[in-house]
């Protein structure tokens, strides 16, 4: 007995009209997750803050991304043991094709970086829009500027030159002068009592391991609880 | 035929020439990050040049008479044979399929299949059959410079010669 297409479940109009064509349409299909992607991207930013000043989170994580792609690609070339790395950062700037390129844009992007979360921090400061309820939010934000400094103290000694080491030394000598735990402080990030090749490591791995999984984590949680909370209101 | 007529029937339309504008605008930017991130990834032509440069592997007195000492020429493994004072530099390639040689004692064993080599660099056992070729060397101020390899000895088959250029 054939089965007539009358006796087939019928789609509603609204469900028909929901599915998309194309190779986005395909993988759109397959997840179910129009009525949450539309919802994401069909945000309205209210009118007191289509301003210059609250882009600048914005900013600052398009300039984390560029980060994180230079960053990839600086460590396919970059040795971090005293004895190569002043020459392999060298040969970054001045062997390698575009070398200097992406290593400029890393630099130039991290200090950027420092700056852009800096201003976020005073839009949302001034604007007040750290008050309930989204006190975590501005707790999340302390903790990136604090791991984004972080990042560039732990990069800077990575060129391995003079002003790395004294650099470091300075920082370092910073963080042993903490009450109670300075010394362990000092002797942890230095790898032992004196600036060395286990420093070096340790700086490497806080840099490209470390910080950059902690940052994903809280910035995660901070673009969650933007969601979340929605846009502050105007002043 | 007045000059306007054509565009009564409007073949591409407003809103399709802004498309195909985009469309070209952000293929050009894009090309122009792809493009120097491959180049970026190409190693630098002056380091795979650098495997035909002279190259200083120490001072004579590091390596003792009767004995191969293990080196690296231009990151290349080598062996220096000292025989009463007559330096040769070996290279340390197994000539049959390209692994690593060990020195041992007086003579180069391969960890892979087995072959050994003679302190002269003759193939004595294994798959191996071709000599290990040896490099272009002299004495200068009392150390050893090393140039390049001296592929004349055999004829070796194109993928070893391209083990050293």
């Amino acid at each position: 007995m054939s089965v007539s297409a009358d006796q087939l479940p019928k789609q509603t109009p609204s469900e028909a009209k929901r599915r998309k064509p194309g190779l986005v349409g395909w993988v759109v299909n397959r997840l179910g997750m129009d009525d949450i992607m539309e919802d994401q991207f069909n945000r309205v930013v209210p009118f007191h803050a289509t301003n210059y000043i609250y882009c600048f989170g914005g900013i600052a994580l398009v300039l984390f991304l560029i980060l994180a792609a230079t960053g990839i690609m600086l460590a396919v070339y970059y040795q971090p043991t005293p004895d190569t790395a002043y020459e392999s950062v060298v040969n970054i700037s001045t062997n390698v094709q575009f070398g200097w390129w992406i290593r400029s844009i890393h630099r130039w992007s991290a200090g950027a970086m420092v700056v852009l979360v800096f201003l976020h921090m005073l839009r949302v400061f001034f604007t007040g829009a750290y008050k309930k309820p989204r006190e975590l939010n501005w707790l999340t934000g302390v903790a990136l500027l604090l791991i984004t400094v972080g990042f560039g103290f732990t990069g800077y000694l990575l060129p391995w030159d003079q002003k790395a080491y004294w650099a470091t030394k300075v920082g370092t000598d910073i963080a042993g002068s903490v009450p109670l735990i300075g010394h362990f402080l000092l002797v942890s990030l230095r790898g032992g009592q004196q600036i060395s090749a286990a420093t070096l490591g340790r700086f490497y791995d806080l840099h490209v391991l470390v910080l950059p999984a902690i940052i994903l984590i809280l910035l995660l949680g901070h673009f969650f609880m933007i969601r979340r909370h929605g846009i502050s209101g105007r002043l | 035929m007045a000059c306007g007529d054509g565009w009564n029937e409007a073949v591409l339309t407003r809103s399709g020439f802004l498309k195909w504008l985009i469309g070209i605008v952000g293929a050009v930017s894009l090309a122009g990050i792809i493009y120097p991130v491959l180049r970026f990834l190409k190693p630098p032509a002056a380091l795979s040049g650098a495997l035909g440069q002279v190259a200083d592997v120490g001072p004579l007195s590091s390596f003792p008479a009767g004995q191969l000492t293990a080196v690296a020429v231009n990151d290349q493994p080598a062996a220096v044979q000292n025989l009463d004072g007559k330096y040769t530099v070996y290279s340390l390639i197994c000539t049959h399929l390209g692994c690593v040689l060990a020195v041992e004692g007086d003579a180069f064993k391969c960890p892979c299949h087995g072959s050994v080599f003679s302190p002269t660099g003759e193939a004595t056992k294994g798959p191996a059959k071709l000599p290990l070729p040896p490099y272009h060397s002299q004495t200068q101020n009392g150390s050893l410079l090393v140039g390049p390899i001296d592929l004349s000895g055999a004829d070796y088959p194109g993928w070893y010669k391209g083990e050293f250029s």
